[in-house]
């Protein structure tokens, strides 16, 4: 029996308002306060964003409602995410969704994840 | 003069032709024909002519089954970029659609009961079934004014607009684009099918002739997968054998650049969505040892023209089109007529395009910029009039307009900016109301407030006046 084709999704961060399948068996440890306020400014300075770091709530979804990111700048900030942390997004990543779904939830995966 | 009818195959590939590649192999003429029939018998039957299916996939093989089985069951397949699933629902019941196609439920709304058919594509078990059967395949032989797609992008009034695309048409365009990028006549060719990787989805026009109609016409094996974030493109170009063409757009290929991947070689890169700057086709090109074409075209018109874009600014127009400089006043839009110019192609009637163009030659031209006020961003385009109507209909909003940075084209940060006049009113509510409204790519960076626009005598704008109120650009 083959492998079940597994369809993708052409916008990996864009799934925060469906229901999420995925089992959120492991929660994200909080991040370092320090690292949520070092990813803050990097999002502000990398996307040239009016709100000022200490801003950003850092529950709130980054892309929709809450920040408003786009999809191109879910290309910007993984670039920059990749050039300052060493860590390589991809699409297939199950867990994009919760990575990308707020600001603590993106430093907390930074934190766990970083190679530099 | 019209061309004589004509029908095409809808898969004229040989039964052993290598279609699409997935993470799990290859899909073959064969069996995908066979798995778009199951889809197919899926499909409502005892709807009018003419009737469509909304296809919403975004993965390339579940969409391209999906536009196949269409054209089996006689719809023509409606393409939208806007998957929000209330949009969505809007559409298909503006159509009369008779099903929507999707990987994932898009969520119905309670009551009443939706007039379509929901479906859920899942290649595997399509696949399956169909390599298990070894049915008779059907490849019906579809005449060449048969309506085979209707593409939408947002009107200048904010509604969505449909752009018909016959099967004579599409064929057409698919071999002209072969002949222009080489690649080749057949599967037989010696360096077997070209490898073919795209990043534009399968409902923008683009990524439709390219990901998904060059499969069908032309000896090319598209990849299946995510091509998002630049490690999804060189995992993708990695699995799938040379010659290898890369389909992308300038942000993708500036992405890919800066994340200095390796790559395996490319004989080919093409761009298109937006202009391409030369130095960044320069990079590309020293840096991955390819040729970095880009491709020029619009929704309602579809690929027109290429050109190599170290080479010069000059674009050469595919063949079997006419280009014409269209007649004084000849813009609907009631802008100038000054560039107008219209394309007569088979099965496809005659359009105006919405740039600016300089013929130089019925087959060369320059390109001048946009002719009217849409702006394109992310691959979408909006009409700033009609954005400054939606603003201005605010509640609280007494003045207001939407105006595009002069870097809008080339910087991939820039956005669009609001000024407005609403007095007690704070900018994230009319934010708040805007998000309800438009395509998020379109909502403004800043609302910026104002005690009144600076209008001139006559009630007009100066774009360099509110150009000073916004201050430098957020990025210099």
């Amino acid at each position: 029996m083959p492998k079940r084709y597994e369809p993708y999704r052409s916008r990996p961060w864009e799934s925060m308002n469906q229901p999420d399948t995925i089992p959120d068996t492991i929660p994200f440890a909080a991040p370092p306060l320090a690292l949520e306020a070092e990813v803050a400014r990097l999002i502000v300075t990398v996307l040239h964003l009016e709100n000022k770091p200490e801003e950003i709530d850092p529950e709130a979804p980054l892309f929709g409602e809450g920040l408003g990111l786009d999809s191109i700048d879910a290309l910007e900030l993984a670039l920059a995410i990749s050039r300052e942390y060493g860590i390589e997004l991809k699409s297939d990543d199950e867990r994009n969704r919760r990575i990308f779904a707020s600001l603590r939830a993106l430093a907390a995966h930074i934190g766990a994840a970083r190679v530099r | 003069m019209p061309p004589l009818p004509e029908r095409f195959s809808l898969l004229p590939r040989a039964e052993t032709a290598a279609l699409f590649q997935t993470a799990r192999g290859v899909v073959r003429g064969g069996e995908f024909l066979a798995a778009s029939a199951r889809l197919a018998a899926l499909l409502p039957t005892g709807m009018p002519a003419g009737s469509t299916v909304l296809n919403l996939c975004e993965d390339r093989l579940s969409f391209a089954l999906g536009f196949a089985a269409a054209m089996i069951a006689g719809f023509r397949s409606a393409l939208s970029s806007d998957h929000s699933p209330a949009r969505a629902r809007d559409l298909a019941t503006r159509l009369g659609a008779a099903a929507i196609l999707s990987e994932a439920a898009i969520g119905e709304s309670a009551a009443p009961p939706a007039p379509w058919r929901t479906i859920t594509v899942d290649p595997a078990t399509l696949l399956t079934g169909a390599t298990e059967a070894r049915e008779q395949v059907p490849n019906p032989e579809i005449a060449g004014e048969t309506p085979a797609a209707e593409v939408f992008t947002s009107g200048s009034t904010g509604e969505p607009v449909a752009h018909r695309k016959t099967w004579g048409a599409l064929h057409a365009r698919s071999l002209a684009a072969a002949s222009r990028f080489e690649l080749g006549a057949s599967d037989a060719g010696a360096d077997g099918p070209v490898s073919v990787v795209g990043t534009v989805p399968p409902q923008h026009m683009y990524g439709f002739e390219t990901t998904i109609l060059l499969a069908f016409h032309c000896p090319v094996t598209v990849w299946c997968g995510p091509t998002f974030f630049p490690h999804d493109i060189a995992a993708a170009l990695a699995a799938m054998p040379a010659p290898r063409l890369l389909i992308t757009t300038p942000l993708q290929l500036r992405a890919l650049l800066d994340a200095a991947l390796p790559l395996p070689p490319l004989a080919l890169v093409i761009s298109a969505t937006a202009p391409l700057a030369p130095d960044l086709a320069a990079r590309a090109e020293a840096r991955w040892q390819t040729r970095v074409a880009e491709i020029f075209g619009a929704t309602e018109a579809g690929s027109i023209a290429s050109r190599m874009t170290t080479s010069g600014e000059i674009w050469e127009a595919y063949p079997g089109l006419r280009l014409a400089a269209a007649a004084e006043g000849a813009a609907a839009d009631g802008t100038t007529a000054d560039g107008v110019v219209s394309v007569t192609a088979p099965y496809a009637g005659t359009v105006a395009l919405a740039d600016a163009l300089e013929l130089l030659t019925p087959a060369r031209f320059r390109l001048l910029g946009r002719r009217s006020d849409v702006v394109k961003l992310g691959g979408k385009r909006a009409s700033l009039a009609a954005l400054t109507r939606i603003l201005t209909a605010i509640e609280g909003v007494e003045d207001g307009v939407f105006v595009a940075p002069g870097d809008l084209d080339a910087e991939p940060t820039a956005r669009l900016l609001a000024f407005v006049v609403a007095p007690g009113r704070e900018p994230g509510e009319i934010l708040a109301a805007l998000r309800r409204e438009i395509d998020p790519i379109f909502l403004p960076r800043r609302v910026i407030p104002l005690p009144r626009l600076p209008r001139n005598a006559f009630g007009k704008l100066s774009a360099a006046h509110l150009a000073a109120l916004a201050g430098p650009p957020a990025s210099s």
